[in-house]
């Protein structure tokens, strides 16, 4: 407990000391990215693997943009953003309720190529391939000195508290009923179904929740970037990047997600970006090869090696 | 429409249908044999289109003799998908398919690096001409890769139904166990499908190349298509395979021929949406 207040606390810093605000953008991102990674780790608690969660932050993005745009809060439009995420996922979830794990993995990906071509070519409400843009900027809080909820360090706060609202979503899931029909279902959904869990209640469940955290995620999204076009917020960066985060961090692990995706994202970004511009999905790339070939369990298990 | 138009319209479709499914082979063998999903397939073809493009560019060849090289030069990738396939625990499926993924990534990423800037098309000018047949106008080129098309497919399809080897393969992606207690190596027959199926897809790059642009990202849609294909076919299928690319080609340039190329994308995915609903090919 100690150990956790002490990384709340030294997270809520580098605005305050002083970052550069680019710095401050990465981390932001870094967080957005890890936030998608465990809202990813929550459906696939359930054993349900997703190659497609694109379709969420988009639908997300896009909600809340329009939402937005016409003159709502832009809380109010991220919170409708997670709602439209939300129906988009039950639809599909619904759909593929009875598809096994690879062929699930299929129609998701599929489901994503075909909301981005949906939004590339509705121009009458998405803006069409060239998306929308002036978004407005998040509002800053009146009860707040100003300079903590303006701008980047503003983005920052938001997303460092999303990030804490969506690893405490986690951690609650998985000590609760859900969590444990998830683990029941993922293990032996044959059996699970003989004690009375209806799979398919609570795959949907778990396909709700995680897309809405991924759906706010994509709200929050554009009002930092300001603009979403289709190729942006539905292109396969959305589906692979949590994933990969994801399972490099290890599967059904609260905080190896999350670990990982500020790893591979401020590596990708600090690191190689300024070298080799053209080279920054590599490392994702490269994690996943690597993770499946040689460390299934992915970094958590390592952790929990020495207690084995 | 007019007939004409109709006329030339199923022409382009079966051309292209032939195309899409050489393009759908080595995708649809390597799920025969290993039942392993390649997430990665679309971009081997697409690096097989740059390999061919590449020596089309540097030497002035014809486009046709430079496929026998751009199928060897992806040979390693067999070897190397083997080694890999062999590391996953069964069922195979879902980690090939996220294994998979991770390299069409990495191929994306090196492509890019090493064919920069614009899109790139083997332009050849004894393949650019075309002839007139009453109502229809057929483009040599195109008209030369559905021919290479249904050659490659026909040869494939004889090999594996009439030679010794062939039968080793289907038996192979039947029954693994049983296949090797009736002594089939399957071992072999493993490694000799991933060969072809590499091959195969290196050549159908290059004959892509001669009639479509390729680009780092071009590999998704033919990974779309060639999952459609087979599950249209039937997993362990070849000629049916042909049957469905002769389909979707025509439904495709009918679609682009009433209502424009936009909705082509989505449209792809829809399919494949729809067929995996209907018929899943893996668990």
């Amino acid at each position: 407990m100690r150990g956790a207040a002490l990384v709340a606390t030294l997270a809520l810093l580098p605005p305050l000391i002083g970052f550069h605000p680019y710095y401050v953008y990465v981390l932001s991102t870094a967080f957005l990215f890890a936030t998608l990674a465990t809202a990813w780790n929550l459906l696939a608690y359930g054993g349900q693997i997703s190659f497609g969660h694109a379709a969420f932050f988009g639908l997300g993005a896009y909600g809340a943009a329009l939402t937005s745009l016409a003159g709502v809060s832009p809380w109010a439009a991220i919170a409708a953003g997670g709602a439209v995420a939300v129906a988009g996922a039950l639809l599909i979830g619904a759909a593929a309720a009875r598809l096994g794990g690879a062929a699930l993995a299929l129609a998701t990906l599929a489901y994503a190529e075909l909301w981005r071509g949906i939004a590339q070519n509705w121009t009458a409400v998405s803006g069409g391939g060239a998306g929308l843009v002036g978004i407005p900027p998040l509002p800053t809080l009146a009860a707040v000195p100003l300079d903590l909820t303006r701008g980047h360090t503003g983005s920052y706060y938001v997303s460092l508290a999303v990030l804490a609202a969506a690893l405490g979503v986690f951690g609650l899931m998985t000590r609760s009923r859900l969590g444990l029909a998830l683990r029941a279902v993922r293990e032996a959904a044959d059996r699970a179904a003989l004690l009375g869990i209806r799979p398919i209640t609570w795959k949907l469940a778990s396909f709700a929740l995680s897309a809405l955290l991924t759906g706010l995620a994509g709200g929050l999204y554009v009002h930092m970037v300001r603009v979403v076009e289709p190729d942006l917020v539905f292109g396969r960066f959305f589906s692979i990047v949590p994933l990969v985060m994801a399972m490099f961090g290890g599967l059904h692990s609260v905080l190896g997600p999350t670990l990982a995706a500020l790893g591979l994202h401020l590596f990708s970004e600090l690191l190689l970006h300024p070298v080799a511009p053209a080279l920054h999905q590599l490392p994702y790339a490269v994690a996943l090869i690597v993770v499946i070939l040689y460390l299934p369990g992915g970094l958590a298990s390592l952790a929990k090696a020495p207690r084995d | 429409m007019p007939l004409s138009t109709l006329m030339q319209t199923l022409v382009s479709g079966v051309m292209l249908g032939c195309l899409y499914a050489f393009v759908a082979l080595g995708f649809a063998m390597i799920l025969g044999i290993s039942h392993s999903l390649n997430l990665a397939h679309g971009e081997i073809v697409t690096l097989g289109g740059y390999i061919g493009y590449g020596l089309w560019a540097g030497s002035g060849l014809h486009p046709l003799l430079l496929i026998p090289v751009a199928a060897a030069a992806l040979l390693p990738l067999a070897f190397l998908w083997h080694w890999m396939l062999d590391r996953l625990p069964a069922p195979r499926a879902l980690p090939s398919l996220a294994l998979t993924f991770g390299w069409a990534l990495l191929l994306q990423a090196l492509m890019r690096v090493l064919w920069p800037g614009p899109h790139r098309l083997i332009s050849s000018p004894s393949l650019g001409a075309s002839t007139r047949f009453g109502w229809v106008t057929l483009n040599h080129g195109r008209a030369v890769v559905a021919l290479a098309a249904l050659g490659a497919i026909g040869a494939l399809w004889l090999a594996v139904t009439r030679t010794r080897w062939g039968r080793a393969i289907r038996a192979t992606g039947l029954d693994r166990d049983a296949a090797a207690l009736a002594g089939i190596n399957v071992y072999a027959a493993t490694r000799i499908t991933l060969v072809l199926a590499m091959a195969l897809s290196g050549a159908a790059g290059v004959l892509l190349a001669t009639t479509h642009y390729v680009y780092p990202t071009a590999g998704v849609e033919l990974t779309l298509l060639a999952i459609v294909l087979t599950i249209w076919a039937g997993v362990g299928r070849l000629l049916t395979v042909l049957l469905a690319g002769l389909l979707l080609g025509i439904a495709e340039s009918l679609t682009v021929a009433i209502s424009g190329p936009a909705w082509r994308e989505p449209v792809i995915a829809c399919l494949l949406l729809a067929s995996l609903l209907a018929r899943p090919p893996v668990d």
